[in-house]
């Protein structure tokens, strides 16, 4: 018998390393997506697999959480459908008490402990790694293909590069952010990401589509 | 086959590209540029069906989406059938094979025109409801053949072999209708930088423009025409829609416009470079203005016989003449109460055809138009009328008779005018359908003689024909203004300068209020007038409505079924006012106003579904170990939109078999359940224990750190709707388990009281449902198992007891185990990151090949948690049901220093009475029979039938292998004290199964063995 593992509990939470440190037999949520490859391309996609995933909620009124987010973070917390990078990075709004924060995989946990060891009173720090992966769109018909899929008003001077949205996507939902004028982020759900693959794939076929693993 | 009908030059048509396509088996010959309609026109063919109730022989007679008669079922194979298409707006295309909709057997013989002259004074309004009234349940066998007979198409029998398509766009403006209104608004708005979306439903953009011999600026309109779309289509914020009807402006001027993308290339969508092409592509636009510019339809005058191929509205004249070169006929007669009707004629003339007579019921008209017409030597008769048509297959001739200033009587003299073609024109009825679809009903005014659309409260503007503006140089600067206004309201500043529109004034003589010819005889004795041509709805009927009681033009409507048809009455509506209005002597706005709804023309499923189609209907949901479940031959079950293992057969097993072998394994040895797609919720904050103690019924405050806990949830009425196990993490940190389909609601439950209730609470909770994929061990050598797999455990029984959980790795991988158990056997609960769920469950697979690891589905995973009596919210619970009634008291903590929810409803009166249906385990007498789930109990063999009679019934049955025979779950009225007693379940097949009442725990009732 091996030792027994502690629980590590901060602010009264328990704390777990999710990251394997053998990640090799890992597998992202879209691992089974076969993919096509058009040779005259103008959609592409990729996906950002083994990204952690960390929710932060807290209330935008609670100047110490908004204080300590910002100091962990090396920037504010952004506000309303918006996002802001830095460092290794990246800062969603979600809700207004709700952020998503991504970065690579082994930096989850380290992100995590940070934010327990930093701020106080109410808040909540939530591991999502596995639970919902990052897939990049691209190309002068991206925008078509999310026409097709999407209700909200993605013209650029609606949505302009880093504005972020939680909306539907076909029947299910996604968080969309604009990371170019030709190119989006959609964080989509591990249990949504075969449907949303083939969807991307059925309506940017008449485009013709290209897979940028 | 010769097109007679064709001019040697003109038109829009391309000469040097003929198509050849198939009517009714036979093969003609049209040209690029032509509609169905005009192709079949050039060919002579004068009957393109058969009337609704008369089966009289019916001809084209409009140019556009009001026409009632070409209705053709397009299609040249099984699959690629396309009902109710107007041959009007039906590009043609080599190769189009099409059939009339109406006549059975055929068009030029059917049989109900044989009912339709026997039976023509016997078919008055209200006909079929008063003739196949009964006997009771005939409706349908009469239906079946009165709608063959009918025609209206037929669905195809095999699967659509085209694809759909919907996009969803955003608009500053979106122009409806590219007349010259429409062009110079989508202009003006685009010139701002405004985003501007111009639809129109033709084949091209212009309007009335591409049959006009008017000029704008010193051009050709049509001149003009090309180069405004080349400017809209050189910015990048301007989309042009063509072949594109907007057939619904809903509320918040949201509109869906249907495109039809391929319907002019060929009988199925092309494919290009490999990939298919979607057939028709519907749009759905969010716009914060709606200039609607479209335009106005010709208002035919009704008379007697008004239905015989031959006549025509005048401006479909004009148009087949000036757009498509096709002469419909030989010798024309205009009847018209405006300068309109002698456009046809003019252009009948100019076309070297020869034209009888412009018969104008006005007394006298000095129009530029009039003046051309009387210079090329055409007769016109001023005050009279054409009041009959002579002809059965096609028109001989107009009976034509002097009437009074008002139009409402003949008076003198009468003559014949031979002829083969009639031409009316009654004014024009702008198209104000969208403008009704959010409810705005239409204003009559006197002054066009026309409904035009009335005030609204979205942000929309009306111009051009549909506000009966019917002068060019007026549209073009009024269109001008609407799209400056509407790219103002969407705060964007037009261009300036201006753009300058010049235009030569045509000098138009006062229309008269003409809706329909007198006869020499009453509306109910003269020949048929016909107002409706799809319903064969005369003057007559509507007259007789009117006599019956029926006033409100809405119930003449419903009555004699004015309007409709598929063309929803967009020729017919206003004279059928008019004759209603003059029946009772009232003035139209007087019989009410009518109003449309959507969709404007016929929508084909396909572009409603549009991508949501075949795979893509609906989203399958998968977990992690997704590919080793296919790989192993697991069949699935649908759990909401997850797709669930639901067992493994191995070759030559029966369902029954697998399930036993699966169930036997794991009381025996060890099973494995894929159990990723629970739901799970991640609850933190100093108050989430206080939280979960007023959303379950249970009590929370003493759970300790390290412990799971089995929960049930209720509504305000205290019926349970979910249920799991949640486990304290750390002191204020929770993971909630609920079912796999109930998870999205409870987590919205959860948030709405939190939100709205209890907002103090300081608690946050995140869905990690797909987080964390969960595979459950079960069965007396789990613990084996997990020791070889696992490390930083100590599964010792005494260190890790049921109902605790445990945090450690598992091949290496963090993991969560709990020990719980939905089977009643010794059983951990794994919970890995789920990139690393199939890496694991691959790993418990390999280890647990020593103990004959068996995977097993839901269906066994039912067997298991039946045999020890645990219930599955949504199958043993309906929402009718409390926790009392499931025998769960203990589960329920009255003495919560806070209520929870569904306490009050619990303790009201229905649900504490006695006598209620409660949950028990039940016992064939014969074990090998399995009851039916639903199945109803009743009390004796020899039931009576009668209120009360039903006790119960069957929620979960199943074969139970550990037991060797049949296990059920069911409500009983007042079971719980009836254990013992006989219940007997009536079947299908007439026979009755005898069973007992029982305890629902079936196997192991102490609990040992999930305690080892």
């Amino acid at each position: 018998m091996s030792d027994i593992t502690p629980v590590i509990v901060m602010n009264d939470c328990a704390v777990m390393n999710q990251f394997a440190s053998d990640n090799s037999k890992a597998e992202s949520p879209m691992v089974n997506v076969k993919w096509a490859n058009s040779s005259n391309a103008t959609v592409f996609a990729k996906e950002l697999a083994f990204s952690g995933h960390i929710v932060l909620r807290g209330k935008p009124t609670d100047d110490a959480f908004m204080a300590g987010a910002a100091k962990v973070l090396g920037t504010e917390l952004p506000g309303k459908l918006s996002s802001v990078e830095s460092g290794e990075y990246v800062v969603r709004w979600l809700s207004p008490d709700t952020w998503l924060i991504t970065m690579p995989g082994a930096a989850a946990y380290a992100l995590e402990t940070r934010l327990r060891e930093t701020l106080t009173g109410h808040y909540q720090v939530v591991n999502e790694s596995g639970g919902q992966t990052l897939l990049v769109l691209s190309g002068e018909n991206a925008e078509n293909v999310l026409h097709k899929s999407v209700h909200y008003d993605i013209h650029i001077s609606n949505f302009p590069v880093g504005k972020v949205v939680n909306t539907n996507f076909a029947k299910t939902g996604c968080t969309l952010r604009r990371l170019g004028e030709q190119e989006f982020e959609l964080v989509v759900r591990r249990s949504f990401s075969d449907y949303v693959a083939a969807w991307i794939q059925d309506a940017a076929a008449e485009y013709g589509f290209a897979w940028q693993g | 086959m010769a097109q007679v009908n064709r001019t040697q030059a003109g038109g829009r048509i391309n000469r040097g590209k003929p198509l050849s396509f198939t009517y009714n088996g036979k093969q003609f010959t049209g040209y690029e540029g032509d509609t169905l309609a005009s192709a079949l026109l050039a060919n002579g063919v004068d009957i393109i069906g058969r009337s609704f109730k008369y089966s009289r022989p019916r001809g084209i007679v409009a140019a556009g989406a009001e026409e009632p008669n070409a209705v053709m079922q397009v299609g040249a194979t099984e699959a690629t059938q396309v009902p109710n298409v107007r041959a009007t707006q039906q590009a043609l295309f080599n190769g189009l094979t099409c059939s009339a909709v109406a006549g059975w057997p055929n068009v030029d013989f059917d049989l109900m025109s044989y009912v339709g002259k026997i039976g023509g004074k016997m078919m008055p309004p209200g006909f079929y409801y008063k003739t196949f009234m009964g006997p009771a349940g005939m409706w349908p066998i009469y239906e079946k053949y009165i709608r063959k007979a009918a025609g209206l198409g037929k669905a195809p029998k095999e699967k659509d072999v085209d694809i759909y398509d919907a996009m969803n766009r955003h608009a500053d403006v979106v122009v409806v209708g590219s007349g010259p209104a429409g062009l110079a608004a989508a202009r003006a708005a685009a010139s701002s930088g405004a985003r501007v979306i111009l639809a129109d439903e033709q084949e091209e953009f212009g309007g009335s423009l591409l049959h006009s011999s008017e000029t704008i600026n010193g051009k050709p309109a049509a001149e003009w025409v090309t180069e405004v779309v080349a400017e809209l289509a050189g910015n990048k914020n301007v989309v042009l829609l063509p072949r594109a009807t907007v057939n619904g402006l809903h509320d918040h001027n949201f509109l869906t416009i249907h495109e039809r993308l391929t319907d002019h290339l060929g009988d199925r969508a092309p494919t290009v470079d490999g990939v298919q092409m979607a057939r028709h592509r519907m749009h759905k636009v969010r716009a914060h203005c709606v200039i609607l510019a479209t335009g106005a339809q010709e208002r035919p005058i009704v008379f007697a016989n008004n239905d015989v191929p031959g006549v025509m509205g005048a401006s479909a004249v004009a148009t087949y003449i000036n757009r498509y070169g096709v002469v419909p006929g030989k010798t024309l007669v205009v009847g018209t109460a405006n300068d309109d009707g002698y456009d046809a004629a003019i252009a009948w003339k100019k076309a070297g055809r020869d034209v009888a007579a412009i018969v104008d019921s006005r007394p006298g008209a000095d129009g530029d138009r009039v003046e051309e017409a009387r210079q090329l030597g055409i007769k016109i008769i001023f005050g009279s009328v054409v009041y009959d048509a002579k002809g059965q297959t096609r028109v001989k001739a107009a009976k034509v008779g002097a009437v009074s200033p008002d139009g409402k009587k003949l008076i003198g003299d009468k003559l014949d005018i031979s002829c083969d073609t009639i031409a009316t024109s009654g004014g024009w009825s702008p198209v104000v359908h969208l403008s009704c679809h959010s409810g705005t009903r239409p204003q009559w005014d006197d002054k066009i003689i026309g409904f035009v659309p009335g005030d609204c409260y979205e942000n929309r503007l009306y111009v051009g024909g549909i506000s009966g503006n019917y002068e060019l140089g007026a549209c073009l600067t009024d269109g001008q203004a609407a799209g400056e206004n509407a790219a103002k309201s969407a705060g964007f500043t037009p261009d300036t300068p201006r753009a300058n529109y010049q235009t030569k004034a045509v000098k138009v003589s006062a229309p008269m209020a003409l809706f329909v010819a007198p006869h020499e005889k009453p509306f109910s004795r003269a020949p048929k007038q016909f107002v409706d041509y799809q319903n064969d709805v005369t003057a007559g009927g509507i007259e007789l409505a009117v006599r019956e009681g029926f006033e409100s033009i809405e119930h003449v409507k419903r009555y004699t079924a004015l309007g409709f048809g598929t063309d929803q009455g967009k020729l017919g509506n206003i004279n059928g006012m008019a004759i209603a209005a003059q029946v009772r002597g009232a003035t139209i706005p007087e019989v009410g106003t009518t109003v449309f709804r959507p969709n404007y023309t016929p929508i084909a499923f396909g572009a409603i579904a549009g991508r949501n189609a075949g795979e893509l209907f609906d989203p399958k949901r998968y977990t992690a170990m997704q590919s080793w479940h296919e790989a192993n031959g697991a069949l699935f079950e649908d759990v909401g939109q997850w797709k669930r293992p639901w067992y493994y057969p191995k070759p030559g097993e029966t369902m029954q078999q697998s399930l036993d072998r699966e169930c036997l394994a794991t009381r025996e040895s060890v099973g494995i359940l894929d159990a990723s797609t629970l739901g799970k919720i991640d609850i933190q904050g100093k108050d989430a224990r206080e939280f979960l103690g007023r959303v379950y019924t249970n009590a929370w405050a003493k759970l300790a750190v390290g412990k799971c806990r089995y929960g049930l949830m209720c509504g305000e009425d205290g019926m349970v709707f979910d249920d799991g196990v949640t486990s304290c993490l750390a002191e204020n940190h929770f993971l909630m388990t609920t079912t796999s389909g109930g998870a999205a609601h409870v987590l919205e439950w959860l948030e709405l009281y939190h939100q709205t209730e209890w907002p103090e609470l300081e608690v946050f909770m995140t869905s990690v449902t797909d987080h964390w994929a969960t595979m459950t061990i079960s069965g007396p050598n789990s613990r084996k198992l997990l020791e070889q797999v696992s490390e930083g455990i100590d599964l010792d029984k005494d260190a890790f007891k049921f109902m605790d959980w445990r945090q450690g790795k598992v091949d290496g991988i963090p993991s969560r185990v709990f020990r719980i158990s939905f089977t009643g056997e010794l059983s951990y609960e794994i919970n890995v990151p789920a990139n690393y769920g199939l890496q694991v469950w691959k790993k418990l697979m390999e280890v647990g090949a020593q103990y004959n690891i068996t995977p097993y589905g839901t269906e066994t995973m039912h067997i298991l948690r039946a045999e020890k009596g645990f219930i599955i919210a949504g199958q043993d619970t309906d929402g009718s049901v409390t926790p009392q009634d499931l025998g769960m008291s203990w589960a329920v903590s009255m003495n919560k220093p806070f209520s929870f929810i569904g306490k009050r409803g619990m303790n009201r009166q229905d649900p504490t009475r006695a006598n209620r249906k409660e949950l028990v385990g039940i016992k064939t007498k014969d074990p090998k029979v399995v009851l039916v789930e639903g199945a109803a109990a009743v009390n004796e063999r020899n039931y009576k039938q009668g209120s009360n009679v039903v006790q119960g019934h069957i929620t979960s049955s199943y074969y139970s292998a550990v037991l060797g025979r049949s296990i059920a779950l069911g409500m009983i009225k007042d079971g719980f004290n009836r254990m013992g007693e006989t219940v007997y379940y009536p079947t299908m097949d007439g026979s009755v199964i005898e069973a007992e009442i029982c305890s629902p725990v079936f196997y192991d009732p102490k609990g040992d063995r999930q305690n080892v």
